[in-house]
């Protein structure tokens, strides 16, 4: 049993037509890191995230949450788990509160503590107002902020946002990152996934590039620098997925005479 | 409650909440097309077809119509709320959940089945209302209906779940379970139709499901009503074993 936040083992994640997603993955995350995991499109980031919360069937390999089977006997290690994925899987027939209140009912939260809970981060993410509008009329920023409350709900001890800024406002983007931070210094370990390099830079003390399936290189921003011979997060990136030629960094050195 | 008991209450809410939302399409118009069932068959045409079997007409075809109004409405219910839910990628919610497949299969399939007990029994308030409908044989009736009920609930899971767009789902609808529904003998007595109507009539299984509920309101069948009620056990657990089975791999749930 790991003391671990997530402790995943030679993980394999290979498609019914033949893809492999993931090719024996290792990756360990320690309690109240803020981790990211960078890669290009299709470098097997979300099916790292749906193999952990149960979205998709590993085909072989082990998922631990804080110590508990993610797989097999997956009770208390999904319960552990908050999910904001990318996508806005929202129920068109409920409504802002409903979505909420069913949320966390589905994790067994009594009545009362919902009722708290929902009011809590209604205030938190600004949806007061909208508690009562059906979820298919919000817009995205809305829509995006309610996703998030909802992988709060149960009050999870591993958040796993999923490309949560993606096509937010800055005003979102400033908010979350506020209350991500917030929330990861009071214990809770935070996953991220992001095509803002800056942002990972920012918050994640640890990072994971995953390339192909595979996890090729982790350490904290300035590590993975000194490990490409570059000098930031961004240009190791580029090194990563073989675009060296996109380096701003190397284009401003270029241009000062 | 216990946080397994909350887990599948919520589950179950959230079903029964889909279909109470849009009421008015969810039991309102299955409510109505029963209604002008029984004053077209009963009214218009039970005037001149006088008795069947010694049964006033109006009275032979209204348990049939009961248990088609469950059936359609369980099924109905079930495959467009998982088929909904898939495209939306809202089911993910419940999917990354603690609750286990036995948890999930049993809420999505209590939602039609409830939809379905609703609508029925309004069906059956308003058919009391305007004939006298006896009851015969409750103790075949309440078991016969709940199996049918749940038969096609679990029916509807299956479909909806295997389903990848909307057409799927109206297909078997209106090409494989209403046709046999309609030639299962709602309106009539297959022992009334020519050769060889009525020997097909009784390789359709709807036959023996209508049977066993007119049997339950008005004590007649044209079938064993014992062998019906083991046929019908064994095809519902049947179903449900494939259904679990299903939501266990997670067949086109999971990635």
């Amino acid at each position: 049993m790991s003391d671990k936040a997530l402790h995943i083992t030679d993980l394999v994640k290979r498609y019914p037509a033949g893809v492999e997603a993931l090719r024996s993955v290792s990756l360990d995350i320690e309690p109240g890191e803020f981790f990211g995991l960078l890669g290009p499109n299709g470098a097997g980031k979300s099916t790292l995230i749906h193999c952990t919360t149960g979205l998709a069937q590993p085909t072989s390999g082990a998922i631990e949450v804080f110590g508990h089977d993610a797989i097999d006997n997956y009770g208390e290690a999904r319960q552990a788990v908050g999910l904001a994925p990318q996508e806005l899987n929202i129920d068109w027939f409920l409504t802002v509160e409903e979505t909420l209140d069913y949320h966390a009912g589905y994790f067994g939260m009594p009545k009362r503590e919902r009722r708290e809970r929902t009011k809590e981060l209604l205030e938190t993410f600004s949806l007061t107002e909208k508690r009562d509008e059906r979820t298919r009329n919000l817009s995205g920023g809305m829509k995006r902020r309610l996703i998030l409350a909802r992988a709060l709900m149960h009050r999870p001890r591993l958040l796993i946002l999923d490309e949560p800024t993606a096509g937010v406002d800055i005003e979102l983007r400033l908010e979350l990152w506020h209350y991500v931070q917030r929330i990861n210094q009071e214990g809770t370990t935070i996953l991220l996934t992001t095509h803002y390099l800056e942002e990972a830079e920012q918050l994640c003390s640890k990072i994971a590039f995953i390339n192909d399936g595979e996890i090729v290189a982790q350490g904290s921003s300035r590590e993975l620098s000194d490990r490409y011979g570059v000098p930031n997060l961004e240009d190791a990136y580029l090194a990563l997925v073989g675009r060296k030629e996109l380096s701003r960094s190397q284009a401003e050195v270029e241009v000062t005479p | 409650m216990s946080v397994a008991q909350i887990r599948f209450f919520t589950l179950w809410r959230r079903e029964v909440s889909r279909f109470m939302k849009i009421k008015k399409q969810t039991l309102g118009a299955p409510l109505l097309e029963t209604f002008l069932y029984i004053s077209v068959f009963g009214a218009a045409l039970g005037s001149r077809v006088g008795e069947l079997h010694g049964i006033e007409y109006v009275v032979f075809v209204i348990p049939g119509l009961i248990m088609m109004t469950w059936s359609i409405n369980a099924f109905s219910n079930n495959s467009s709320s998982i088929l909904q839910q898939k495209f939306q990628g809202a089911i993910q919610d419940q999917l990354s959940s603690p609750a286990s497949p036995m948890e999930l299969l049993l809420a999505f399939s209590l939602g039609g089945f409830m939809r379905g007990l609703i609508v029925a029994l309004l069906a059956f308030v308003a058919a009391s209302l305007l004939v006298d409908l006896p009851i015969d044989h409750i103790l075949v009736l309440i078991p016969g209906l709940f199996l049918v009920g749940f038969f096609f609930s679990q029916l509807g899971v299956l479909v909806g779940v295997r389903a990848e767009q909307f057409d799927d789902v109206s297909f078997v609808q209106t090409f494989v379970l209403q046709p046999l529904i309609f030639l299962g003998g709602v309106f009539y007595s297959a022992e009334l139709l020519p050769q060889p109507f009525e020997t097909l009539t009784h390789f359709n299984p709807i036959y023996y499901m209508i049977n066993l509920v007119r049997y339950g309101f008005v004590g007649y069948t044209e079938v064993s009503i014992p062998l019906s009620l083991l046929a019908l056990v064994a095809a519902t657990g049947a179903l449900f074993a494939v259904n679990l089975r299903l939501f266990s791999t997670g067949y086109k749930l999971r990635a």
